[in-house]
C-alpha cells in the first residue's frame, strides 16, 4: 500500500467500502463484459433460428467425414484448453511460476490447435464454393453467411484470448501481473468455451446431410 | 483439479451423447430440444466449476444470469414473426 493510501485509510477509515460481491473489480468487469457479450451471441444464435426457420429452401452441408469429425475434434481440444486453463489460473494462486507458464503455454497450442482446425475447415468450404454469398448446394445463401459470421465471431474472440493470456503470462512472469489477471484471463477462456457448447449443436448437429 | 478432471469428463460425455442424438434418427423439434438442454445444462457445469461461480457470493449469481435469462426470454418471443417471413417471401422462381 502506498504512503499517502496508509495515511487516507489511518486518518479517514478505508478509502471505498468493499465490493459487496467479495471480488476484485477487474474480476467483476470481466464478469459483466461476459454477460454482455453473453447477450450478444444469445441474439445472433436467436437470429441463425430466426432465419433458418423462415428459409423454405435451407440447405444442411454438413457429413459425418469431414465435418462433424472435425467439429468434435475442435470440441475436445476447447474443453482440454479450458482443463489446462484451469490449471495455470490454480499453479498461479500457489505461486508456482514455472508450472503457471506450463499450463498457460499448453492452454495457448490448445488455442492455436483449434484456430487451426477451424480455418482449415473453412478452407475446405470455400474450396467447395461456399461464402457469404453463394450456396454451392443451390438453397439459401443464408447458411453460408450465417455459418462464417458466427463462427467468424466465435474465432475471433478464441484468437483474441490467445493473445490475451500470452500477454499476461509474459506480464505474469516478470512478476508485473498477479494471480489475479491469470483468473480474469481464465474467466474469458471458459466462456469462449461456453459459447462454443452452443455454436457446436447448433450450427453442425442441426446442419447434417 | 480432480474435480474439474471430473468435470471435463462428463463434458466430454455430453459432447458425445450430442453426437450420437443427431443420428438416432429422432425428430428435428426432439433434437433441437435435446441438444439444447445437453448445452444448457454444460453451460451451467461451466459456470459452476470452470468459471468458480460455486465459490463466489450467492449474490453475484443473482446479479449476473437471471437478467441475461430474461433478456433470452424476451429473445424468444419473435418465432411467429419468423414464421410470417415464409409468407411474406416472393415465391421462389
Amino acid at each position: 500500500m502506498s504512503d499517502s493510501a496508509m495515511t487516507a485509510e489511518h486518518v479517514h477509515g478505508a478509502a471505498m467500502e468493499p465490493s459487496p460481491f467479495l471480488i476484485t473489480s477487474k474480476k467483476l468487469t470481466v464478469w459483466l463484459f461476459i454477460v454482455a457479450d453473453a447477450a450478444t451471441f444469445g441474439a445472433i444464435l436467436f437470429g441463425y433460428g430466426y432465419l433458418r426457420f423462415g428459409s423454405p429452401n435451407w440447405t444442411r452441408p454438413f457429413t459425418f467425414v469431414p465435418n462433424i469429425v472435425n467439429g468434435l475434434l475442435m470440441t475436445v481440444v476447447l474443453l482440454t484448453s479450458s482443463l489446462t486453463m484451469l490449471g495455470g489460473v490454480a499453479a498461479a494462486r500457489e505461486g508456482r511460476s514455472g508450472a503457471a507458464m506450463k499450463w498457460l503455454g499448453a492452454t495457448v497450442l490448445l488455442g492455436v490447435a483449434f484456430a487451426v482446425l477451424h480455418l482449415r475447415e473453412w478452407s475446405g468450404m470455400i474450396h467447395e464454393g461456399w461464402s457469404l454469398s453463394k450456396n454451392p448446394m443451390g438453397g439459401s445463401v443464408q447458411v453460408g453467411a450465417l455459418f462464417f459470421s458466427i463462427t467468424g465471431l466465435h474465432l475471433l474472440h478464441v484468437i483474441s484470448g490467445v493473445i490475451a493470456i500470452i500477454v499476461i503470462a509474459i506480464g505474469f512472469r516478470m512478476r508485473k501481473l498477479t494471480a489475479g489477471h491469470v483468473e480474469t484471463a481464465g474467466l474469458y477462456w471458459h466462456f469462449v468455451d461456453l459459447v462454443w457448447m452452443f455454436v457446436f449443436p447448433l450450427l453442425y448437429l442441426l446442419n447434417v446431410r | 483439479m480432480r474435480v474439474y478432471v471430473y468435470v471435463w469428463l462428463g463434458m466430454l460425455a455430453i459432447v458425445a451423447i450430442e453426437a450420437v442424438l443427431v443420428y438416432a434418427h429422432v425428430s428435428s423439434g426432439m433434437l433441437l430440444a435435446s441438444l439444447l438442454v445437453l448445452a444448457f445444462l454444460e453451460a451451467a457445469v461451466a459456470l459452476r466449476y470452470f468459471m468458480h461461480l460455486k465459490y463466489e457470493v450467492p449474490l453475484l449469481f443473482w446479479t449476473l444470469i437471471p437478467g441475461l435469462l430474461l433478456a433470452f426470454a424476451m429473445m424468444n418471443q419473435f418465432w411467429a414473426d419468423a414464421a410470417r417471413l415464409n409468407t411474406l417471401r416472393f415465391p421462389i422462381p
